[in-house]
């Protein structure tokens, strides 16, 4: 996994959000699209992707992308892949 | 896990009752704060659109009664045959008495019934078969009527985005019978009591008794209203224990039977919206053609009475066919509680979805 495909997911599942739009330093809540439907979408995305199912804990406590990036790759590494 | 097999008992019909009042999501301009791109949105992601709600003063024993007197009517029944009630309702007319024994009273049966309420929401009719399974097979039944409704547009508050535009009400009546034939059937029940606090009426009981206090009104983070009379629902937490639960547990379940997902003509799932139910076809790769979704866009979640609206609404045919038809039924929600089941149907008589005739 990498950033960059957590960025394509994010993208895809706040719709019309450009990818060139989004970085690690983007911070969710500023987001215009972020609202409770775009926490579901990312939720399923993610676990599809990553087989990662995050809590809505996990989205306040990560501020930005990069955090969040970091919490599903510690999630991966804490269960063994 | 609470797992287990019957045979010689089968379902002998299924009426569903709906209210005649429909509202549509288009109507909530209002409460979406005039962002009718938000009800676009929320149309096309999670499927809201209509939903069916009562009039005040009717409840779910009027929509369950009107069921079954056209369940008992159609399938040529005397009320004397029934031995045994069991009322599946989060939403009864009275804390005391249940709403088994009111509709005991109301439906003329005889004093040698038996009748019970079971407090259970979207799983609750699955359980509720469960129960009918164990009592006819267990002797002394011979027939079993399963209510299984809900109200539960009477508990959310009407400015609370997060669940108004979800819920409709809805009212089912099912008979569970002996049968000198096979007519396999097989359960699996689970809860997570430790979530409970995810979807809940928190007022309204012993713990917490309605009071002046309970009625006031708060605004959350995300702008919804409610007070603690209301009905309460993370669903971001009730998104994640669907997709999560759900799947394994149908995996389970048909391990268990020992049989693949080809041998399954229908997965009927609690129709708790369009989204959760197409996200679960996907993780469990179901063909989307054996898994009705089009019940909830036209009913809205009917909590327990979900199934079996789904099952008169878009499987009457395929279920009064000669060929015996295989059915994996699967409820999921309040408690938090959920559980699966995998039942035949052979040349089902009533299979039927009426609305209730006249409102106070």
């Amino acid at each position: 996994m990498s950033l960059e495909k957590l960025i394509t997911i994010v993208s895809e599942s706040l719709e019309t959000l450009p990818e060139e739009s989004l970085s690690g330093g983007t911070v969710f809540k500023d987001l215009k699209a972020w609202d409770s439907l775009a926490v579901l979408t990312l939720v399923d995305a993610v676990d599809m992707e990553f087989g990662v199912l995050l809590k809505k804990d996990d989205f306040l406590e990560c501020v930005t992308l990069a955090a969040l990036y970091e919490r599903v790759q510690a999630i991966r590494r804490a269960r063994g892949n | 896990m609470a797992k287990s097999t019957f045979q010689n008992v089968r379902v002998g019909g299924v009426v569903t009752c709906v209210p005649t009042l429909e509202k549509s999501i288009d109507d909530c301009v209002e409460l979406f704060g005039g962002n009718t791109k938000q009800i676009e949105r929320l149309k096309k992601t999670i499927g809201l659109d209509k939903r069916r709600v009562v009039a005040e003063g009717t409840t779910a024993l009027d929509l369950c009664s009107a069921a079954a007197t056209h369940l008992l009517s159609a399938a040529g029944l005397n009320a004397d045959s029934v031995d045994a009630l069991i009322f599946v309702t989060q939403t009864p007319d009275y804390l005391q008495p249940c709403n088994a024994a009111v509709l005991h009273g109301r439906l003329n049966l005889p004093k040698n019934t038996a009748a019970l309420d079971v407090n259970l929401g979207c799983s609750g009719y699955v359980y509720g078969l469960w129960l009918a399974h164990l009592m006819v097979s267990a002797g002394g039944c011979g027939r079993v009527l399963l209510l299984a409704g809900d109200t539960l547009s009477r508990l959310v508050h009407p400015k609370d985005r997060s669940v108004a535009p979800l819920f409709g009400d809805g009212g089912s009546a099912t008979l569970i019978e002996s049968t000198e034939s096979k007519s396999p059937a097989w359960f699996s029940l689970e809860t997570d009591g430790t979530g409970y606090e995810k979807l809940m009426v928190p007022a309204g009981g012993m713990r917490q008794p309605s009071s002046e206090a309970t009625a006031v009104e708060s605004v959350d983070a995300d702008g919804n209203v409610r007070s603690l009379d209301n009905l309460y629902m993370d669903g971001a937490e009730i998104f994640n224990f669907s997709i999560s639960v759900e799947p394994q547990s149908v995996e389970e379940l048909l391990a268990y039977v020992d049989v693949e997902k080809k041998d399954i003509d229908f997965f009927v799932f609690h129709q708790a919206n369009r989204y959760i139910l197409g996200n679960i076809t996907k993780r469990l790769k179901l063909d989307p053609e054996k898994v009705p979704m089009q019940t909830v866009e036209q009913y809205g979640n009917q909590s327990s009475a979900s199934i079996p609206c789904a099952m008169c609404g878009e499987l009457a045919d395929a279920l009064g066919a000669n060929e015996t038809k295989r059915l994996l039924l699967s409820g999921f929600g309040v408690g938090l509680s959920w559980g699966s089941a995998v039942l035949e149907f052979t040349d089902l008589k009533v299979c039927d979805l009426i609305k209730l005739k006249s409102e106070q």
